[in-house]
């Protein structure tokens, strides 16, 4: 019961997170802040998403594979916001001021 | 834990469902609209990598979990990166594609 | 539960709907890339939550595949579609050239 109460509360946390990233993707005025909106929806969100399921998971192959997909847009996620930071500020995009 | 969340569950997963499959399919149609009558070819392909997701997760909602993963690799992963690659030599100052010639060092 | 999860699958794919906004809209082509990093993500996240609620674990293995290939498209974008017109060679180089010309 404690276990499926923690795992909605971490279900209903990721999506709160996929929801302030793609506001702040909509809202944000540049590139670099969308960035930083974009990587709480897929670090934080998804992971607080992948551990509300590994709550529920039946066996430790699934909470492994639960556990890989997550490393893996991890580290898509860090890479591909460090290559378009990078090319941004080699093609000359002023961060923005107030 | 049924009653908890539902008190009808059964009416509600279906419910559910046909919203969930409804967009997906207006989702997929209004995407292939806009990929071919999209005039910025790099809007075009994002939008063409957008279609295959959701492509993607209508097979997954067909229950085709191996076709899914096929669309999966092949439409949204490598496709993409290839009509990118091939952007980056179309039309290097055409306006709106936001494509560079790469110079010396395209292979 | 079940329905918990396909509520919270068509929740992420309105978000997703809404992320189209960014695509059509985006000023420069890496806003755009970055929608699409976003959906990629967020159907990473309805296809784990479909196979919990559809109980096809096969769903899973799609999933996986999708956070495999995430990287891939970016970096071809930032390596092939979005380079400068002149490549600096190196990194110093390219930062006297930023603090010199663009402020």
């Amino acid at each position: 019961m404690i276990l499926n109460l923690a795992s909605i509360a971490l279900l209903l946390a990721g999506a709160l997170f996929f929801l302030a990233g793609t506001v702040g993707l909509l809202r944000f005025p540049d590139v670099y802040t969308r960035l930083h909106a974009l990587t709480k929806a897929d670090n934080l969100g998804l992971g607080m998403l992948i551990a509300g399921l590994a709550l529920q998971a039946e066996s430790w192959v699934l909470l492994g594979k639960l556990l890989l997909i997550w490393l893996l847009v991890l580290t898509a996620s860090a890479a591909a916001s460090h290559l378009v930071a990078n090319q941004a500020l080699a093609r000359g995009i002023m961060p923005w001021r107030r | 834990m049924e009653t908890l969340i539902t008190p009808g569950n059964d009416a509600w997963v279906a419910v559910l469902n046909l919203l969930l499959d409804g967009l997906l399919g207006l989702l997929l149609l209004w995407l292939a609209w806009r990929t071919l009558a999209s005039a910025d070819l790099f809007r075009a392909i994002v939008l063409f990598i957008a279609f295959g997701l959701v492509l993607a997760m209508i097979w997954a909602r067909l229950d085709a979990a191996d076709i899914a993963l096929a669309e999966a690799a092949i439409g949204a992963g490598v496709t993409g990166a290839l009509l990118l690659a091939a952007l980056a030599r179309l039309h290097p100052d055409r306006p709106g594609t936001q494509a560079r010639p790469r110079g010396s060092d395209a292979s | 539960m079940s329905s918990l999860y396909l509520a919270l699958a068509l929740f992420l794919l309105l978000t997703l709907v809404a992320g189209l906004w960014r695509v059509g809209r985006g000023p420069t082509a890496a806003d755009r890339m970055l929608a699409a990093q976003l959906f990629g993500t967020t159907a990473v996240a309805i296809l784990l939550l479909l196979a919990e609620a559809m109980d096809s674990p096969g769903l899973r293995d799609v999933a996986l595949v999708f956070a495999l290939l995430a990287a891939i498209t970016v970096v071809a974008f930032t390596r092939r579609a979005w380079q400068p017109e002149r490549l600096p060679t190196s990194e110093p180089e390219r930062l006297a050239e930023r603090a010199g010309g663009a402020a």
